[in-house]
């Protein structure tokens, strides 16, 4: 009976090892990114009859920790300002932050909290794809949205420091939001948006402390 | 149509066809912009696998001010060309 036990303690260990995915670099155990410069950023894509209007911010910040052998582990939320997006026209910019719209005055934050990682795939030794799970909350609503997300870590080298110090992590995510999910009246300038936004996040964090 | 007509005329046709070439060579965009998106990726962002895009001031003539240009001049016109118009004498 001991035996049997002992090699189906050693089949779940070696199962769990196999499957647990995560990078395969130098770092090891448990480490924390933050999202801190100004390169970061986050952007909508919407559509509208006449053009396609694209929002842009580098106001992006946050962090996210994780187990280097098991992304999983996965934890985090980043956060942008909705004062600080520009869609290219400094009127339509003030359209887009006023209360008829995403009202940066009563909801001055944009951000999405990681729930959990499914799906992970490895690319490379430093590259994973996986589908990101997590509350997104726009307008003062929270709905649970799942991001395609590609993580790349590169440790530190003469290359990275140009960026920032320690070892960097790449985070390129992209969702789908429905405008009316969040209470947002699709109108903008007296055009017809789309009704569903695609967002795409592009961001390095730091590891350095 | 007098000399001072076709003057007109002329000059009219030749500042809205400059503003809608203008318009079109500037990428025939609807809307009048003051910044564009720029694509600032470098070999280390690629590395990380992440885009870097940024907005820079840049004056973009859009159909909505080109259009407006263009009606204006096309309203100027019209009433220079009819208060040149020749006088009849009358006979008596």
């Amino acid at each position: 009976m001991k035996k049997t036990l002992s090699i189906l303690a050693v089949i779940i260990l070696f199962t769990a090892s196999t499957f647990a995915q995560g990078f395969k670099v130098k770092a090891s155990g448990e480490q924390t990114f933050k999202f801190a410069d100004n390169k970061n950023q986050a952007t909508f894509f919407s559509t509208t009859p006449f053009e396609d209007i694209t929002g842009l911010t580098n106001d992006v910040k946050g962090s996210v920790s994780f187990n280097v052998s098991d992304l999983k582990t996965l934890n985090g939320k980043l956060s942008v300002s909705v004062s600080s997006i520009k869609t290219g026209i400094e009127m339509r910019d003030g359209h887009l932050q006023s209360a008829g719209w995403l009202n940066a005055e009563s909801y001055p934050e944009i951000s999405f909290e990681i729930k959990k990682t499914s799906n992970i795939k490895q690319v490379a030794d430093n590259k994973v794809t996986a589908k990101v799970t997590g509350n997104f909350s726009l307008h003062g609503s929270t709905k649970e949205v799942v991001a395609d997300a590609t993580l790349t870590y590169l440790d530190a080298s003469e290359q990275t420091q140009m960026r920032a110090p320690g070892d960097l992590l790449g985070v390129q995510a992209k969702f789908n939001v429905k405008l009316s999910d969040y209470g947002v009246d699709n109108k903008l300038v007296g055009q017809k948006v789309s009704e569903n936004i695609e967002v795409s996040v592009n961001v390095v964090g730091s590891n350095a402390k | 149509m007098n000399k001072n007509q076709k003057n007109v005329l002329l000059i009219g046709i030749i500042l809205i066809a400059a503003v809608l070439i203008y318009w079109y060579t500037q990428g025939a965009e609807i809307f009048t912009k003051s910044q564009v998106l720029v694509d600032k990726t470098t070999d280390l962002d690629r590395m990380l696998g992440v885009e870097n895009k940024e907005y820079v001031d840049k004056f973009v003539l859009g159909l909505d001010y080109a259009g407006g240009f263009s009606a204006a001049v096309a309203v100027l016109s019209g009433i220079l060309i009819y208060l040149f118009r020749n006088k009849r004498k009358k006979i008596r």
